[in-house]
């Protein structure tokens, strides 16, 4: 009862921001941004700034958490409400949006500034993900910040034990074993250093941690005709060989999410995990890490597939009851135009342009980035479907259920399968 | 106001009935706002969300259906959750009714340091639930956590000791957290209604030769009564929508072992945008605290008239 209360809240507050806006905005040099609160959305906000002082376009900001940002899109979008003028959107939730045509297409705008298409310089994964379908489609986001999954790991420790950087699965379970065999007091402060640190709590966390080893076991969450197929053969080996790492994780590790990850390496407690860009600058912040300079990235490894990894972009759209379109095109190529996506990679994001991941300056500054752009071309979305957020959140309690212990691996994936396929069927 | 009132009070019984028609007037121009708040807020919600339950939405088309009710029991996740929901808010009620009124008959006494202790007692229950379980999620965090690391400290092996990680753990962790904090509110309540016993019965009982149980069993207890159903219904409302601190300290893991009712359906609307399924699991929700609240009151009713 309490949620529709919200709901209705939620719907009035709306309604009275959209009728504020629709006084101000006829004037045309507003536009209205929602952004999610974080590093990601900083630098929009930073760059909106910078805008306005440039061209007189005022941009008011309506900043969300991100697990309220979706909701509130989604709202706005679907009431046709029309109070955002851009919106930044994480990749996942792109088919959902596009899906329902409630954005707006770019090439049209594109070719009144004479471009037949995007700029060549965006890497390919990353803008193929602003396409329905997925890079074929056509075209409505741009996108602005480029993550995709790197492995982490302690090239001290890998040179004391004289391991070499994990080329495929099985190498990196074996330095896991190596090192949670032998480093039993090795962690700063003494105590045991665990081989692999993996986030193993039910929804995102698991599922994104177990993605690029699915993928490299040859597993695919749907067959050709896109039924659930993740209890094939190959996937419940891939789920089997996350369990073996997980011998050599932390207890615990079916709970935790990224800050406890996080936490284990800056401690030294932990060798090895698959990990997002945001947390490089960490590790060599004096008053979070005790490993600085002792961590190494690099892409994932391979198994019967080369390694792949899982990719994460912010992206940045107009919706289609936007009310000023074409000033929101303007800022929008402003705002992904090399020299302002240079800024935000200053900021801590890294970029989604080619010319930005080579640029000397920047890799100076982020020696990752050589690493980060191999990972991030090789990289794959998460299944498109505008129903992921349900399959992901089922995935996730199976694979979670499996690394506690509470279900065989077989049985995990046999009724993650049925449960995905129930989703499916609810869908059409 | 206040003048106003005693003129009202003065007025003889005769004039008060040619002022009924006014009064009445006044009655429900007070009541008014609070009934169009209700409306706004309560009723009106009310009625959206079962007509919404009553709706599915596919391929574009919205109908009425029962189909979300059908879903529901159908529904392993939502079953489970609602297993978790009953299991959580009787063992919880139970130990938290059970230490509160130790606590309140310990502290009725006149023992030393009392005050220090009834005003300690009620800290956990002020602070924000938020708080209250970041503050448990780092304490039972099973590597760098201060449980762990007290419980090693006195020479355990806490490699098994992993809280919120465990499946079996989680939920007695998450009773554990709720007990922590809520005590204090039964025990602040039946406190009062403590206080409120006069002294007389024990007196009574004390000439009659009665021992300290019999006292408690035959005096206390069913004066206490009243209290005892206010605290017991007023947590048990509580209870059963617990929201917080699971979604802090497991958001519902590991796997489903500490979903909630009220978790599954804040994920269900939000997350997945189901809102019809979201609000039939909601109504299902009130229809199970309403039942278990009409059962406390009809009790206190029982006890009042008789």
């Amino acid at each position: 009862m309490r949620i529709q209360a919200g709901i209705v809240i939620a719907s009035i507050a709306i309604l009275f921001t959209v009728a504020c806006q629709s006084n101000t905005n006829s004037n045309a040099k507003q536009l209205t941004l929602a952004v999610n609160s974080g590093v990601e959305g900083d630098a929009l906000k930073q760059a909106a700034k910078d805008y306005e002082a440039q061209t007189g376009v005022h941009i008011n900001i309506a900043e969300f958490p991100y697990a309220n940002l979706f909701e509130k899109e989604l709202i706005d979008l679907t009431a046709r409400a029309g109070a955002y003028d851009l919106i930044m959107l994480d990749d996942p939730w792109f088919p959902k949006f596009a899906s329902q045509q409630l954005l707006t297409e770019l090439s049209p705008l594109l070719q009144t500034k004479g471009q037949s298409g995007p700029d060549e310089d965006f890497v390919p994964t990353s803008i193929a993900l602003g396409r329905e379908p997925y890079q074929t489609g056509a075209l409505y986001a741009l996108p602005y910040v480029g993550n995709s999954q790197l492995l982490f790991y302690r090239k001290d420790l890998f040179a004391k034990y004289s391991l070499k950087e994990p080329a495929i699965w099985e190498e990196a379970l074996a330095a896991a074993k190596t090192i949670s065999e032998l480093e039993t007091n090795g962690a700063p402060g003494g105590g045991k250093v665990y081989g692999y640190v993996m986030r193993a709590a039910q929804g995102n966390a698991a599922v994104a941690d177990f993605m690029p080893i699915f993928w490299a076991f040859g597993g695919e969450m749907f067959d050709p005709v896109g039924r659930p197929a993740v209890n094939s053969y190959e996937g419940i080996a891939a789920l089997k060989f996350m369990l073996e790492l997980g011998k050599y994780s932390p207890p615990g590790y079916a709970s935790f999410n990224a800050d406890e990850v996080g936490a284990h390496l800056l401690q030294g407690t932990a060798a090895m995990s698959i990990n997002w860009p945001a947390w490089i600058s960490a590790f060599d912040d004096p008053s979070r890490s005790k490993v600085i300079s002792k961590m190494e990235f690099t892409t994932l490894p391979g198994a019967k597939n080369p390694g792949r990894a899982e990719i994460g972009n912010w992206l940045i759209a107009i919706p289609r009851d936007a009310r000023n379109k074409e000033a929101a095109f303007e800022f929008l190529l402003w705002a992904t135009s090399a020299e302002q996506m240079k800024r935000s990679a200053l900021r801590g994001n890294p970029p989604t342009r080619k010319s930005l991941f080579t640029d000397p300056e920047l890799v100076k500054k982020f020696p990752a980035y050589p690493a980060q752009l191999r990972s991030l071309e090789s990289s794959r979305p998460r299944p498109r479907t505008p129903l992921w957020n349900e399959i992901e959140n089922v995935f996730g309690i199976y694979l979670s259920k499996a690394n506690s212990g509470e279900l065989s691996p077989e049985e995990a994936m046999n009724q993650a399968n049925t449960e995905i396929a129930k989703i499916l069927e609810r869908g059409k | 106001m206040r003048r106003f009132l005693n003129a009202e009070n003065k007025k003889g019984a005769g004039s008060r009935v040619s002022g009924v028609g006014s009064d009445k007037a006044l009655a429900y121009l007070l009541l008014g706002p609070t009934v169009f708040v209700l409306f706004a807020l309560s009723i009106y919600p009310l009625i959206h969300a079962v007509s919404l339950s009553l709706q599915i939405t596919s391929g574009g088309i919205t109908r009425w259906s029962l189909q979300n009710f059908v879903r529901l029991v159908s529904d392993q996740f939502f079953l489970a959750a609602l297993g978790h929901t009953l299991v959580f808010a009787v063992v919880a009620l139970t130990l938290e009714f059970l230490l509160g009124l130790a606590l309140a008959v310990l502290l009725n006494k006149q023992i030393r340091g009392r005050s220090f202790f009834r005003a300690g007692l009620l800290v956990p229950m002020m602070l924000p639930t938020v708080v209250v379980g970041i503050i448990w999620r780092l304490m039972l965090n099973p590597n760098f956590g201060a449980v762990n690391g007290t419980l090693k400290g006195f020479g355990l092996n806490t490699a098994a000791f992993t809280w919120t990680s465990s499946p079996r753990l989680a939920m007695f962790s998450i009773i554990a957290v709720d007990v922590w904090q809520w005590t204090p509110f039964m025990f602040l309540i039946l406190l009062a209604g403590l206080q409120a016993i006069p002294q007389e019965p024990y007196e009574a009982a004390l000439i009659d030769g009665s021992n300290a149980w019999q006292t408690f069993r035959h005096v206390t207890l069913p004066l206490l009564k009243p209290a005892i159903l206010v605290a017991l219904l007023l947590r048990t409302m509580d209870l059963l929508r617990v929201f917080d601190q699971v979604f802090i300290l497991t958001e519902g893991g590991p796997g489903f072992a500490t979903e909630t009712l009220s978790l599954y359906i804040y994920r269900t609307a939000f997350r997945f945008s189901d809102f019809g399924y979201a609000a039939a699991m909601s109504f299902v929700l009130l229809l199970i605290t309403n039942i278990i609240s009409a059962f406390y009151i009809r009790i206190l009713q029982a006890k009042e008239s008789g």
